[in-house]
């Protein structure tokens, strides 16, 4: 039995504990954000934060956890409210401004990779709130422990993307 | 509810039937009637569709318009990434029947049971006359002919604007218009609904002119994508059904092996785990999925199979396909053709040979193929999954179980790109889920791997072009003889059926129909006219290894953005480049001098003033084939497809001592006439151009005597955000042409030749082969 503190939620899950996090996450907490791409931490699309870390949920095994924080797809919107500090009526069904910026620039097409590239987006403009292009290359290609793929060549669109919610943060902010 | 009166009225060879009802909110629904029989593909089974499921009356119609006055549209093609028929599909209904854009509510697409005409998703707009399309036109007018009756005006002086008919100083809704009523059009379609096309709607209703068009032209944003976002879309990977098994497939050893014995699985480490065997095909199933994955490995490694090394490897692929291979027992096709070619090829003074080859491409999804099978024990199959054609597979899937398509339900759900993989039915996970469910009696999850997805799916076939051209004195073409050389490339078989013996389709051979043959037909419409002798011609074969496969499977092929058009695309561009240069010549300016069509002239001077194209012959005077100083240079291309007019502009920069190519600035310019949704078209073309360039510098399958070689991201490298070029994308809003074009596919074509004529431009030789991976460039460079 673990417990793991999701999406600012403590729960308990009884599986095996070398468990992957991903399976853990998409099948016994139905938190499906976060997809199965490769298994071998080689694309990020399962990715999720992992005490502010963007992480491969498909190599890490649910013992290693531990307590720390996660966040996956479903609780960007509540981190952003967290951090600031909004009241709960404001915050309710509030989308974290990366998901939005992916809305407005339309940048998903099939969108199966754009989990991991939202929670890169949002690892990066947290410690870095405006990236040059440079930048933000070097987030989805060499800062992780693999590139974020997308097949679909969405690139452009996620630079543009990540751009725009930088501007939604500082407005917000 | 009571009928209280009915009558029937002809629209344009539609049928309004008209019921009033005591109590009903009314609505106006679209179904169809079938024009003639319409026998589904294959020999089993052989229902009619009108017996099955495509009730013309409320269900399964295509387009209801409610009492508050909006509308629900159903289309068979389901979205693969690309947004049309949330975007484009809404902006065609809404114009046609004269409403707002966002009145079209509800878009319904994919599931068999829930939608009426099928047809693989590609081509969604169909030469300018997609169904839906034509629908609304049909409704249109049956909404003028219930106005002028409601009215008593006559139709003639009805306008129509934001759904409501006004005329002779009267008006009311489409919403007022239907209230308290139950009217069913019927409309006429032909076709057969579970091939590769599906059902069309026939007839010609009138169309609203371009020159009146609101709605289209204006970037109205996707409503799927606010889903994707925010964790509200329900993808075929969330699928969970109650009792429902995890299953891994144990594929075999080789592309040729059969089986010897299956593994056991190892009941103290996975107690709960259970092997299931038909045929070549052995599953492995388990309550949880991290136990299905590791019961699955531990099975794999003491499953044993046959050797087999039927396949000529990628050393001697070419050779092989030039040498070996048979292209006899397929008729030739021909494209363009003008004049005794070879006779103008023998007697020129100015000439070039050529071959170009092309490797075997993955569509390489980004998540592997998954579907959830549901056999019930009344016969009742239910598959939940993400699929181009699941109205094929449908039919695949009846076969392959011996009994008739009302008894199969495909259900769809959002998913990965796949490029064109899927678009006659089989992604790969779908019949083996529906295997192992069948024989356990519970809902059966399948999930490929990364290394099954990559190893056990089809691909992108493998192609290579013979050029001969002449020049005349004044460099203009004088003869153009091109020869196609390519492999089936659509393997529709389902392959898990296959594996386990069960009963599908013929593989592709000289005798199959539809798409299902080893014809190589010509699906780049010749350009260049000015030319006074042409000849194109394509040589069809077999599969590699598939008939040498001991179980039928070998290289299997599929259509893969821009099928077939890519691989006769790349060689003529080629060809063009090194025309140009050996006519000493600009190679957009060579173009244009062998052009007539105007579009194609204007997407020409279009990129090469968008790119600041440096006019001039190539290579460039200063170009290096050595040195570890980085030349740089430029290329273009162009191609014609569904009734667009493509463009590019590359500038590269090459390493000569290392062959590394950096792709800078790509310019794109596009006519597709009547631009519908200037946003969705340039995110698809950015989307397309990168993939573009992917295929151009990395995607090669390399493979060995036995098999697939590439199992994962590393061996089957595709591009990264660190190496996309800067993108400049010019659309030409044309609507003099009277009709849309289609917009994301080809995108992913254009690339290659220009970056290859770049290359030439740089260093001062071609490379005629792809990838342009550094190894090859070295090989051309050194030599």
């Amino acid at each position: 039995m673990f417990t793991l503190n999701v999406n600012g939620v403590k729960r308990e899950v009884d599986v095996a504990g070398d468990t992957p996090l991903l399976y853990v996450l998409r099948n016994d907490l139905e938190l499906t954000g976060p997809q199965f791409g490769c298994g071998l931490a080689q694309c990020g699309a399962c990715s999720v934060l992992v005490a502010g870390k963007e992480t491969r949920s498909c190599i890490t095994a649910v013992s290693d956890v531990g307590d720390q924080e996660i966040t996956t797809l479903e609780g960007l919107g509540d981190r952003w409210a967290k951090q600031k500090q909004l009241s709960a009526e404001e915050a309710k069904d509030m989308l974290h401004p990366v998901q939005q910026a992916w809305i407005e620039q339309q940048t998903p097409q099939c969108g199966f990779c754009q989990n991991g590239m939202m929670i890169k987006a949002t690892e990066l403009l947290e410690s870095n709130p405006h990236p040059t292009v440079v930048q933000i290359k070097e987030a989805f290609t060499t800062s992780g422990i693999s590139p974020n793929l997308c097949r679909c060549g969405t690139y452009t669109a996620i630079i543009e993307a990540v751009q725009h919610a930088s501007e939604l943060m500082a407005k917000r902010g | 509810m009571e009928t209280t009166k009915t009558n029937s009225v002809d629209v344009f060879g539609a049928t309004l039937t008209r019921r009033d009802f005591v109590k009903t909110t009314g609505v106006l629904a679209v179904g169809v009637s079938m024009v003639g029989a319409a026998p589904l593909r294959g020999d089993t089974p052989k229902e009619t569709v009108a017996k099955n499921s495509l009730n013309p009356t409320v269900s399964t119609s295509w387009l209801e318009i409610h009492p508050d006055n909006t509308v629900t549209i159903r289309t068979g093609k389901n979205d693969f990434g690309q947004g049309s028929v949330y975007t484009a599909y809404r902006q065609i209904v809404a114009e046609e029947l004269s409403m707002p854009f966002d009145a079209i509510t509800t878009v319904v697409t994919g599931t068999t049971n829930d939608t009426p005409d099928g047809g693989g998703s590609f081509g969604f707009l169909n030469g300018g006359s997609p169904n839906l399309r034509k629908v609304a036109a049909y409704t249109y007018q049956a909404l003028l002919d219930l106005g002028a009756k409601k009215l008593g005006v006559d139709r003639s002086k009805l306008k129509a604007k934001d759904g409501v008919l006004s005329g002779g100083g009267k008006s009311i809704s489409y919403g007022d218009l239907i209230k308290g009523q139950q009217l069913n059009l019927t409309i006429p379609v032909k076709g057969e609904l579970t091939s590769i096309g599906g059902l069309e709607v026939d007839g010609n209703p009138p169309m609203k002119p371009v020159s009146e068009y609101t709605v289209i032209g204006k970037s109205y944003p996707s409503s799927a994508i606010h889903a994707k976002v925010s964790v509200k879309a329900n993808w075929a990977t969330d699928v969970r059904l109650p009792g429902m098994l995890h299953a891994r497939v144990v594929h075999p050893k080789t592309l040729g092996s059969t089986l010897v014995k299956a593994g056991e699985v190892d009941k103290t480490k996975y107690p709960h785990s259970q092997v299931v065997v038909k045929g070549n095909l052995v599953g492995v199933v388990a309550p949880t999925e991290w136990e299905a994955i590791q019961a699955a490995q531990q099975v794999a490694a003491s499953t044993h199979w046959t050797d087999w090394k039927g396949l000529p490897g990628s050393d001697k692929l070419y050779d092989y396909l030039r040498n070996e291979a048979d292209w006899k027992s397929t008729p030739v096709t021909k494209g363009a053709t003008k004049g005794d070619t070879a006779a103008a090829l023998a007697s020129a003074k100015k000439s070039l040979k050529a071959t170009y080859q092309m490797s075997y491409m993955k569509h390489a999804p980004i998540g592997p193929t998954m579907a959830v099978g549901d056999v019930h024990a009344n016969g009742m199959v239910h598959i939940h999954t993400h699929n181009q054609n699941p109205q094929e597979l449908r039919g695949e899937i009846a076969k392959m179980l011996g009994t008739t398509i009302d008894k199969v339900v495909v259900h769809i759900y959002p998913g990965p790109g796949h490029y064109g993989r899927s678009n006659g039915g089989n992604a790969g996970a779908e019949d083996e889920a529906v295997i192992l469910s069948q024989a356990l009696g519970k809902p059966v999850r399948v999930q490929w791997m990364r290394a099954d997805d990559m190893q056990w799916s089809t691909q992108s076939p493998v192609a290579y072009s013979d050029v001969e051209l002449a020049l005349d004195d004044q460099g203009k073409l004088a003869a153009y003889q091109i020869d196609h050389y390519m492999p089936a490339m659509q393997d529709d078989r389902l392959v898990g059926a296959v594996l386990a013996g069960l009963p599908t389709q013929a593989a592709p051979n000289p005798q199959g129909d539809d798409v299902a043959n080893t014809a190589n037909g010509i699906s780049d419409p010749w350009l260049y006219t000015e030319s006074p002798y042409v000849a194109e011609i394509g040589h069809g074969t077999f599969q590699v290894g598939q008939k040498a496969s001991p179980i039928a499977v070998g290289l299997r092929d599929h259509s893969m953005r821009t099928p077939g058009q890519f691989q006769q695309n790349y060689p003529r561009e080629m060809a063009m480049n090194e025309a140009a240069a050996l006519a000493g010549k600009d190679a957009i300016q060579f173009r244009i001098d062998n052009l007539k069509e105007e579009r194609a002239i204007g997407v020409l001077e279009k990129v090469r003033d968008a790119s600041g194209w440096d006019t001039r012959p190539s290579p460039r005077p200063d170009a290096k084939n050595a040195g570890a100083e980085m030349v740089r240079g430029r290329g273009a291309s162009l191609m014609l497809r569904d009734d667009t007019y493509w463009a590019c502009a590359c500038q590269i920069a090459v390493t000569p001592s290392t062959g590394v190519i950096k792709v800078e600035k790509l310019t794109f310019a596009v006519d597709p006439g009547v631009v519908i949704n200037p946003h969705q078209l340039k995110r698809q073309i950015e989307g397309g151009a990168m993939m573009g360039v992917s295929i151009a510098l990395l995607e090669e399958v390399p493979i060995d005597e036995s098999g697939v070689l590439v199992e994962d991201w590393t061996s089957y490298p595709i591009l990264t955000m660190a190496d996309i070029p800067e993108i400049n994308i010019e659309i030409i809003s044309n609507p003099k042409v009277g009709k849309y074009g289609a917009g994301s596919e080809a995108a992913n074509a254009l690339a290659a030749p220009a970056i290859a004529a770049a290359l030439h431009d740089a260093t001062g030789k071609m490379v005629r082969r792809l990838p342009l991976k550094p190894a090859y460039v070295l090989d051309t460079l050194k030599a």
